[in-house]
């Protein structure tokens, strides 16, 4: 009886110290269905109508989709995505094969020269970069929004070491049938790695939806611009109005699909994730 | 087709043999495809990750004109004494070792310590892991307009529970004594996550038998600790040390959302005084300076970490 009651106050205090962690998620849900004058005025001092809302409304979510046209910057959102995932899904793929399983010259010093990328973080480079992408005339293109994260180190990494896990012999066997190269890589290789796929296709998706710093600079075309980058406007609108319910309910929008898809696929997310940090 | 040398097998079967021989030919032709394969990727990088460095390099040798942004030819390092005349550029160099080094000094411990609860046998850890799961798939921008409206002197909740438990009105992000560490503070919330993942992947791979056997040795939980489990995580740690140092150099959302590197240049760093001068002024040839400088601080902070961490033989 003891011991049950020493296990609830442990639980108790965890599941304390998990709300607390994810505190500032739960409030950005609850501040999404309160007015911008609420979440000002009923804040401070603190009360129960400092978290919760007093008088919930969902006329945020009806303003942000009707006037501000946040509908828009999702669906710009989302063809980045996918320009970022079916070009990383070809780019990633093939260059793990060959690194994993093809022999060719100077593999080692190309496989070195595509790595080192992993160690530079786009803010370093992001002048120079738009310098490139100015250049070659793709400033406020979608292509734009892309092209620059489809050859992600990461990704390379992540497809070579799972086509380098698979077991020699069902390549050898369809070697010993006759099976070129072409055939190896698409009917054995791919269909073999595709949990590995799955978590590419996760974490491109999650970094594309999160990118805020790229498409502000990049992107220059409001009717093309993505959520992300509207939704940080609505801390002021062209008066200098804030407008924090909008805001957070354009927050709620683009964060609750993440958090669910993250959770939800955690085996494939935690994979991804730890790729990108184990190298 | 593996790298490891297999044992020569003892006997060969026909089959085998024309599968040789038929695999030598192929290996030639191989060749080709697999430099063919890599191709894209080759392409991409040196396009969008290589080229840039190049450009930035020689840019920083030009002038600009600010409004056209054609180079007007080259003016040797003129780009860089600008830069270490500018007292706006030193505080940035400043705040990019300070973001990093309190970036680390928050991370590490707190993630450990997360890690170590989550791998432990409690009740509800599993709410737990989703908690940290959620904060790291938040976008960072989503995670810094929370946490500004969570800051905000006025009207922020923070002030709301420090004012409700007696302690007075704290300024946070609108004053300089305090706004680099609170970006660092919410920036280290979003990013925590994947520190925690590395280090329960580590905590996963310590060795039962070595926990059991300090154990019977009658050594304690914090000694256990840190005589058997830290030492284990050697290579998780160096890892998350990796991460957490990238983490902390392009911290550049925060800034420009929430202090646009005030008060007092107290929150700039190099990413930010960068897109300033690129992006505010039209200074291209003073931007693509400080671009070097970042790299070359990358460089030198990643190679001092590689040489501190190297695997050292036990």
């Amino acid at each position: 009886m003891r011991r049950l009651g020493r296990r609830a106050v442990t639980g108790a205090a965890v599941l304390t110290l998990a709300v607390l962690f994810g505190f500032p998620l739960i409030w950005m849900v609850l501040s999404a269905f309160k007015s911008t004058h609420s979440i000002v005025a009923d804040a401070y001092p603190l009360s129960w109508k400092s978290i919760v809302p007093s008088h919930a409304t969902t006329s945020n979510f009806g303003r942000l989709f009707g006037q501000l046209g946040f509908g828009r910057t999702l669906v710009n959102t989302a063809i980045a995505a996918a320009g970022q995932i079916g070009g990383s899904l070809v780019v990633c793929t093939l260059a793990g094969y060959a690194f994993a399983r093809v022999r060719f010259p100077l593999r080692t010093a190309a496989f070195a020269l595509c790595m080192l990328g992993a160690f530079i973080p786009i803010e370093a480079t992001v002048v120079p970069l738009y310098r490139v992408v100015d250049s070659l005339g793709l400033v406020s293109t979608y292509a734009v929004l892309f092209l620059p994260f489809v050859c992600n180190p990461f990704g390379i990494f992540l497809m070579r070491q799972s086509f380098r896990d698979l077991p020699d012999e069902i390549f050898d066997a369809a070697a010993v049938d006759g099976a070129g190269i072409r055939a190896l890589f698409l009917r054995i290789g791919l269909p073999n790695v595709r949990p590995a796929l799955a978590t590419l296709v996760l974490i491109q998706f999650i970094w594309s939806w999160s990118n805020y710093f790229w498409p502000l600079i990049a992107m220059q075309n409001p009717s093309r611009q993505v959520a992300q980058v509207a939704m940080a406007s609505l801390q002021t609108d062209a008066n200098n109005q804030p407008m924090y319910g909008e805001m957070f309910a354009a927050a709620t929008i683009v964060t609750v699909p993440l958090v669910l898809l993250s959770i939800g696929l955690q085996r494939y997310y935690v994979r991804g994730m730890l790729s990108a940090g184990l190298k | 087709m593996s790298d490891s040398a297999a044992p020569e097998p003892a006997e060969v079967t026909l089959a085998e043999a024309f599968g040789k021989l038929s695999g030598a030919l192929r290996r030639r032709r191989d060749m080709g495809v697999g430099a063919l394969m890599i191709l894209p990727a080759v392409v991409g990088l040196a396009i969008f990750q290589y080229y840039p460095i190049v450009v930035a390099a020689i840019q920083s040798l030009q002038s600009f004109n600010p409004f056209t942004h054609e180079a007007r030819g080259f003016v040797g390092l003129h780009n860089y004494a600008t830069l270490l005349d500018d007292p706006q550029f030193r505080a940035a160099a400043l705040n990019t070792v300070l973001y990093i080094v309190l970036t680390l000094l928050v991370e590490l411990p707190a993630a450990l310590a997360l890690a170590q609860l989550i791998d432990s046998r409690l009740p509800a850890r599993a709410a737990l892991r989703i908690a940290v799961i959620a904060g790291l798939a938040a976008s960072e921008t989503v995670a810094v307009l929370v946490w500004n409206q969570l800051y905000d002197p006025t009207h922020g909740l923070f002030n709301a529970v420090l004012h409700a438990v007696g302690i007075g009105n704290q300024p946070f992000l609108t004053s300089s004594g305090q706004a680099l560490a609170s970006i660092v503070l919410m920036s280290s919330w979003k990013n925590l996550g994947l520190l925690v993942l590395i280090f329960l992947a580590g905590l996963q791979n310590v060795p039962a038998e070595l926990e059991e056997a300090a154990k019977l040795d009658g050594a304690g939980g914090l000694r256990r600790y840190w005589h058997v489990t830290l030492p284990a995580l050697r290579r998780y740690i160096a890892v998350g040390l990796f991460v957490s140092t990238i983490a902390g150099s392009r911290i550049f959302t925060p800034i420009i959302l929430m202090t646009q590197g005030g008060p007092k240049e107290s929150t700039t760093n190099l990413t930010y005084y960068t897109y300033q001068q690129a992006f505010q002024y039209s200074s291209y040839g003073v931007a693509a300076a400080s671009t070097v400088c970042m790299l070359i601080l990358l460089a030198v902070v990643t190679l001092i970490q590689g040489f501190v961490l190297r695997e050292r033989p036990a």
